[in-house]
C-alpha cells in the first residue's frame, strides 16, 4: 500500500491514469463529496452549527468560507464553475499541451451555445430552433464549434505565437459583430436581451413530458430536488466524462504529439509528427470541449445576449490557465474553480468583515483596515456603494485582483496553483524527511 | 461575462457625476415632512386627502393596525409573523452603481416611513438586498438564494436590475410565483409571453417616441422626420415608436436610422443627417453617441429640432460646448415627473422625505424613480393584505388588479385586463434652457437648476392615444 514515490516497475504503471493507491482514494472521495454537495446534510452545510467548532471565537460565528456548502446561490457558482473546467479543459488541450495561445476560446464557446441552440431551442418569429432533444443538441453543439476549429486550424500552421493570438482575438470580434447582424439574430436573438436556450432535459424524441427532468424540480430516486441540484449533479457528471477524457489524451500517442509541437515543432516534425494534422486535431478537439461547455453554460443561464461571448471570457480562461497551471489538467481544474469563485469569495468575505467592522477585538481591526463604509476611511475596499474611484467597489477590487494575481503567478509560480500543490505534496510525501 | 446594456450609459455617467460634484444642498426643513407620520397603518402621506381614492386606497383596514390580531392572513414564503421580506436584486458594485444605489436608498427612505408608520399588514417590511453586480450569473445566483420556499425567501422582488438579467429570470419567475420589477422600459415587458411576473412601470420607450416626436411636430409644425438609434432592445424599440408616430402624423422619414448606431464613428450618420435636412430628430442612444452626432450635424449646419428618448440625454451635456446649441434645438424626454418640477403630493412626499431622512444624501431624479417603485410594491402588498392574502400567488393576483396611485410623480398604473387597456401613454417633455443650468446641480430646486424646464407632461398625443398595442414594437429575441 505504501510504496516509495516516484518508483514506477513497468511503463503501464507510470502511465495509469490514477498511478498511486492514495490518488485513487482520493479521487473516489472526491467524486463522492461532488455528488453530495447539493444536498443539504447538517454536517456538510452547516460545520460551524457544530457545538465544537462553535465555541471557537472567530470560527463560531461563521466563517465566510464555509458558506458555500449547501447554498443555493454558491450551488449555481459551483455549477457555473465545473462547465468553465469543460471549457477550460478545451483550452488546456491546445494552450497547454499543444502550444497553441488561442484568445478566441470564448468565440468557440458561442458556436457551441448558438449551434445548441439552433438545434435545441424553440424557433419564435424572430430565432431558429429545431427542438430536438439534448442527446443531439449537447454533443451537436461540440461538434459544431469542433467544425469551425477546424476551418480555423489551417491559420495556426501558418502563425505561431504572438500572432495566432491575434488572429484567433479576430474571431471574438467577429463573433460578436455576426450576433449583430440580421443573420446572426436569426440564431442568437436580440443584442441586449439574448435568445432563449434548451433546457437540460431527456428526451427520446419531441414529446412534451420528459423522461428525465433536469430542469425542473422534482424527485429523484425519492429525493426532492430543486432544479438548480439537478442541473449541479447533470453537469458535474457531464464534467466528469470530460475531465476523463482530457486526462486520458495526454497517455495517448495524439497527446505526446501535441506536446512535441508545443515544444518545438520544426523537431516534431523532423521526428515524423505531422504538424498539421495535429494542429488539426488540438483546434477540434479543444473546440468540441469549449462548444459542450458553451451550449450547457448557456442552458444553465436560460437566456443571455451574444456579447456575452466577450474578450473578457477569453482572458478568463487564459487566466485560469496561467494562475492553475498550463498543461496540466488538475491545474486546469483548480484554475477555473478559483477563477470563477474568487470574486464571490471576496465578497463575501468583505461582508462578514462589515458585519463586524462595529465592535471589538481582531475582526474588527482587520475590517477596519481592509473596508471603507464612509467617505475618508483608510481601507482600500468600499462598502459604500458612491464609489467611482479609490476607495475600490468590490467588483473593481476583483478586476484589480485578477491582474494582480496573473502577474504574481507568471513572475513567482509559473507552474500555478498546481505548482503549489506539487510542493506541498512533495513535501509530505517525504515527510518527515523533506529538506 | 459582463455585458453593459447602453439604454443605461447615461443615467450612470449622470449619477457619477452627480456622485463627484454635486454639492450639499440638502435642506434642513423638516417641517416638510409628512403629517401621516402620527398616524401608523395608514398610506403615507394621505393625511391631506384621506379619501383620495377610496377604491384603490384599501390602507386603513383596523386588520393593519400593529396592535390588531392579524386576521386570517394567508402567506407562505418570505413572511414570518412579523416581518415581511421583499427583495431586490440591484447592481450596487457593477457599472450601475451609482444610479441603482440611488433608486434602492430611495426606496430604503420609503420603507423606512412605511415602518415607521406601522408597516404592512402588523408586520415589518424588511428589504433584502444583493448585489447583482450586473453580471447575469450572479444575478441568477441571488435569484437562487431569495427563490427559497421558507421564511428565508422573499415575497417579490422590487428590484431587478438589467435587462438580460431580468429576461433570463422571466421563466423562474413564473415557476416561482414571483413578480419583479425591473429597471427597463423596453414594450415587450407589457407582452404577457414575455413578462408575465414583469411589473413595468411608466410608459415605454415606443410610446415615448410617439409622444416625442408628436410634440415635436406640433410645436415645431415639421413634415420631415429622421430616426437614429442603437440596435437592439432600447435603441429599436424607441425607434420604433418613431416611426409609428411617422406614420400615423403623416410625416415623411427622410433618413431612417433604425439600429444604425454601431462602433465608435458616428461620423456616416452625421453626413445622412445632413443631406437629408430633416425637421426633426428622433434619437435612441446614449448621451455620449448622442453629443457626437448632434454636435457633428449642429457644426455642419443642420437646423432640426431634437429629441430622443429618456437615456439619450443627460443635463451634464449643458457642462459642454453643446450648451447653446442644445438650448435652441433639444427637448428633453422623460417619464416621470422631475425633482420638484411639479408641486404634486407625492414630490412633496420625495422631497421632504429624503430632507428628512437623508440630509447628507446627493439628491437626484433617481430618489423618484425608487420612491415609484417602492410606491408600487407598498399598493401592491397593500392590496394583498387587504384581500387577505399576502402569498406569493396573493401578491400576483393583487398585481394583476392593483391600481397604483403614484400622487402626482408619474402618470398611474394599472395591469389589469388588456395590455391596450392599462398601458400608460403618458410622458413628460422638458425644455432645455442653459442659460438657468447652474454646474454644480444635480437637481432643480432653490439652490439651482439642471436646466429643464416641464414644457408638456403629462402629455399623450393623438398617436399615442391611438396606438392599439398588438406586441412589443420591436420584437427582441
Amino acid at each position: 500500500m505504501f510504496r516509495r514515490p516516484n518508483l514506477y516497475t513497468s511503463y503501464e504503471a507510470e502511465t495509469q491514469v490514477l498511478p498511486t493507491f492514495t490518488k485513487k482514494i482520493i479521487t473516489v472521495l472526491a467524486i463522492v463529496a461532488l455528488f453530495l454537495m447539493p444536498f443539504d446534510f447538517p454536517i456538510i452545510s452547516g460545520p460551524t452549527e457544530l457545538p465544537i467548532l462553535r465555541s471557537i471565537p472567530l470560527i463560531g460565528d461563521g466563517l465566510p468560507f464555509f458558506r458555500f456548502l449547501g447554498d443555493a446561490s454558491w450551488l449555481r457558482y459551483m455549477s457555473d464553475a465545473m462547465i468553465v473546467v469543460i471549457a477550460a479543459l478545451g483550452l488546456n488541450i491546445l494552450t497547454g499541451m499543444a502550444g497553441q495561445v488561442s484568445l478566441g476560446h470564448a468565440f468557440f464557446l458561442g458556436v457551441g451555445a448558438y449551434t445548441g441552440a439552433f438545434l435545441g431551442g424553440h424557433a419564435t418569429d424572430s430565432v431558429y430552433g429545431h427542438g430536438l432533444p439534448m442527446w443531439i443538441w449537447l454533443p451537436g453543439a461540440g461538434v459544431g464549434a469542433a467544425l469551425v476549429g477546424i476551418i480555423v486550424s489551417p491559420v495556426a500552421v501558418r502563425l505561431r505565437g504572438l500572432y495566432l493570438a491575434i488572429v484567433t482575438l479576430g474571431l471574438v470580434f467577429l463573433g460578436i459583430h455576426m450576433g449583430n447582424t440580421d443573420w446572426g439574430r436569426k440564431f442568437a436573438g436580440d443584442p441586449s436581451l439574448g435568445r432563449s436556450f434548451p433546457e437540460m432535459d431527456v428526451r427520446v424524441w419531441k414529446e412534451e413530458t420528459p423522461l428525465v427532468s433536469i430542469s425542473e424540480k422534482g424527485s429523484w430516486f425519492g429525493v426532492e430536488m430543486s432544479s438548480n441540484q439537478k442541473e449541479f449533479l447533470f453537469v458535474a457528471a457531464v464534467m466528469l466524462v470530460f475531465i476523463f477524457f482530457a486526462v486520458n489524451i495526454k497517455r495517448t500517442r495524439t497527446g505526446r504529439a501535441l506536446q512535441a509541437i508545443r515544444d518545438r515543432d520544426i523537431a516534431a516534425e523532423v521526428m515524423g509528427v505531422a504538424e498539421f494534422k495535429y494542429k488539426l486535431v488540438a483546434f477540434a478537439t479543444s473546440s468540441f470541449f469549449a462548444g459542450v461547455a458553451g451550449a450547457l453554460y448557456a442552458s444553465h443561464i436560460g437566456k443571455m445576449p451574444a456579447a456575452q461571448f466577450n474578450l473578457i471570457l477569453s482572458i478568463e480562461f487564459i487566466a485560469i490557465l496561467l494562475i492553475g497551471g498550463a498543461g496540466t489538467v488538475a491545474g486546469t481544474i483548480m484554475g477555473s474553480f478559483f477563477v470563477i469563485l474568487l470574486p464571490q469569495l471576496v465578497k463575501d468575505f468583505s461582508d462578514w468583515l462589515s458585519e463586524r467592522a462595529e465592535g471589538e477585538g481582531i475582526v474588527a481591526s482587520v475590517s477596519e483596515l481592509i473596508l471603507s463604509g464612509n467617505q475618508g476611511d483608510f481601507g482600500p475596499i468600499s462598502t459604500a456603494t458612491q464609489t467611482p474611484n479609490y476607495p475600490l467597489s468590490i467588483y473593481d477590487l476583483n478586476i484589480v485582483l485578477y491582474g494582480v494575481l496573473i502577474i504574481v503567478f507568471l513572475i513567482f509560480e509559473p507552474l500555478g496553483l498546481y505548482g503549489i500543490w506539487v510542493k506541498v505534496r512533495n513535501y509530505w510525501k517525504r515527510w518527515p524527511f523533506s529538506y | 461575462m459582463k455585458k453593459v446594456t447602453k439604454g443605461f450609459a447615461p443615467l450612470v455617467a449622470l449619477a457619477l457625476v452627480a456622485a463627484a460634484c454635486g454639492g450639499d444642498d440638502a435642506a434642513d426643513e423638516p417641517a416638510d415632512a409628512p403629517a401621516a407620520a402620527d398616524e401608523p397603518a395608514d398610506e403615507p402621506a394621505a393625511a391631506d386627502e384621506p379619501a383620495d381614492e377610496p377604491a384603490d386606497e384599501p390602507a386603513d383596514e383596523p386588520a393593519d393596525a400593529p396592535a390588531g390580531e392579524p386576521a386570517e392572513l394567508l402567506f407562505d414564503y418570505g413572511v414570518s409573523d412579523d416581518t415581511i421580506r421583499v427583495g431586490m436584486n440591484a447592481d450596487l458594485s457593477g457599472p450601475f452603481a451609482s444610479l441603482v444605489s440611488q433608486i434602492v436608498e430611495g426606496q430604503e427612505v420609503y420603507w423606512e416611513m412605511v415602518n415607521e408608520m406601522g408597516g404592512v399588514a402588523g408586520r415589518e417590511v424588511e428589504l433584502v438586498i444583493l448585489d447583482n453586480a450586473y453580471d447575469v450569473p450572479t444575478h441568477l445566483a441571488n435569484y437562487e438564494e431569495m427563490r427559497v420556499e421558507d421564511e428565508s425567501g422573499v415575497v417579490f422582488f422590487t428590484e431587478s436590475t438589467g435587462s438580460p438579467h431580468t429576461a433570463a429570470t422571466v421563466d423562474m419567475l413564473s415557476e416561482d410565483n414571483l413578480l419583479a420589477i425591473p429597471l427597463t422600459w423596453y414594450s415587450g415587458w407589457a407582452d404577457p409571453d414575455l413578462g408575465a411576473n414583469v411589473v413595468e412601470i411608466n410608459a415605454t420607450y415606443c410610446i415615448e417616441s410617439m409622444n416625442g416626436v408628436e410634440y415635436l411636430a406640433d410645436t415645431f409644425d415639421a413634415e420631415t422626420i429622421a430616426i437614429v438609434s442603437l440596435a437592439g432592445e432600447y435603441g429599436q424599440d424607441g425607434a420604433q415608436g418613431a416611426k409609428l408616430a411617422a406614420e400615423a402624423l403623416g410625416l415623411e422619414i427622410v433618413y431612417d436610422g433604425e439600429g444604425a448606431i454601431a462602433g465608435g464613428d458616428q461620423t456616416p450618420i452625421v453626413t445622412e443627417l445632413v443631406a437629408a435636412q430633416p425637421d426633426i430628430v428622433w434619437m435612441t442612444t446614449t448621451p455620449t453617441t448622442f453629443a457626437e452626432i448632434f454636435g457633428g450635424s449642429v457644426a455642419q449646419g443642420l437646423q432640426a429640432q431634437w429629441s430622443g428618448n429618456s437615456p439619450t440625454y443627460s443635463y451634464l451635456l449643458l457642462n459642454t460646448a453643446l450648451a447653446d446649441a442644445l438650448s435652441a434645438y433639444y427637448t428633453f424626454s422623460t417619464y416621470t415627473a422631475l425633482w420638484g418640477a411639479n408641486d404634486s403630493e407625492g414630490m412633496n412626499l420625495v422631497i421632504s422625505e429624503m430632507q428628512k431622512r437623508r440630509p447628507d444624501a446627493i439628491f437626484s431624479d433617481n430618489y423618484i424613480r425608487g420612491f415609484l417603485e417602492a410606491m408600487t410594491a407598498h399598493q401592491i402588498l397593500m392590496a394583498a393584505a387587504d384581500a387577505g392574502d399576502i402569498t406569493r400567488a396573493g401578491i400576483l393576483a393583487a398585481f394583476q388588479s392593483a391600481e397604483i396611485d403614484f400622487k402626482g410623480l408619474a402618470p398611474n398604473q394599472t395591469w389589469s385586463g388588456d395590455p391596450n387597456d392599462y398601458i400608460v401613454r403618458e410622458t413628460y417633455l422638458y425644455d432645455v434652457d442653459a442659460s438657468i443650468f447652474t454646474p454644480d446641480a444635480t437637481v432643480s430646486d432653490a439652490d439651482g437648476s439642471t436646466g429643464n424646464v416641464l414644457a408638456a407632461g403629462p402629455y399623450a398625443g393623438t398617436a399615442a392615444q391611438a396606438f392599439t398595442y398588438e406586441g412589443p414594437c420591436f420584437v427582441a429575441g
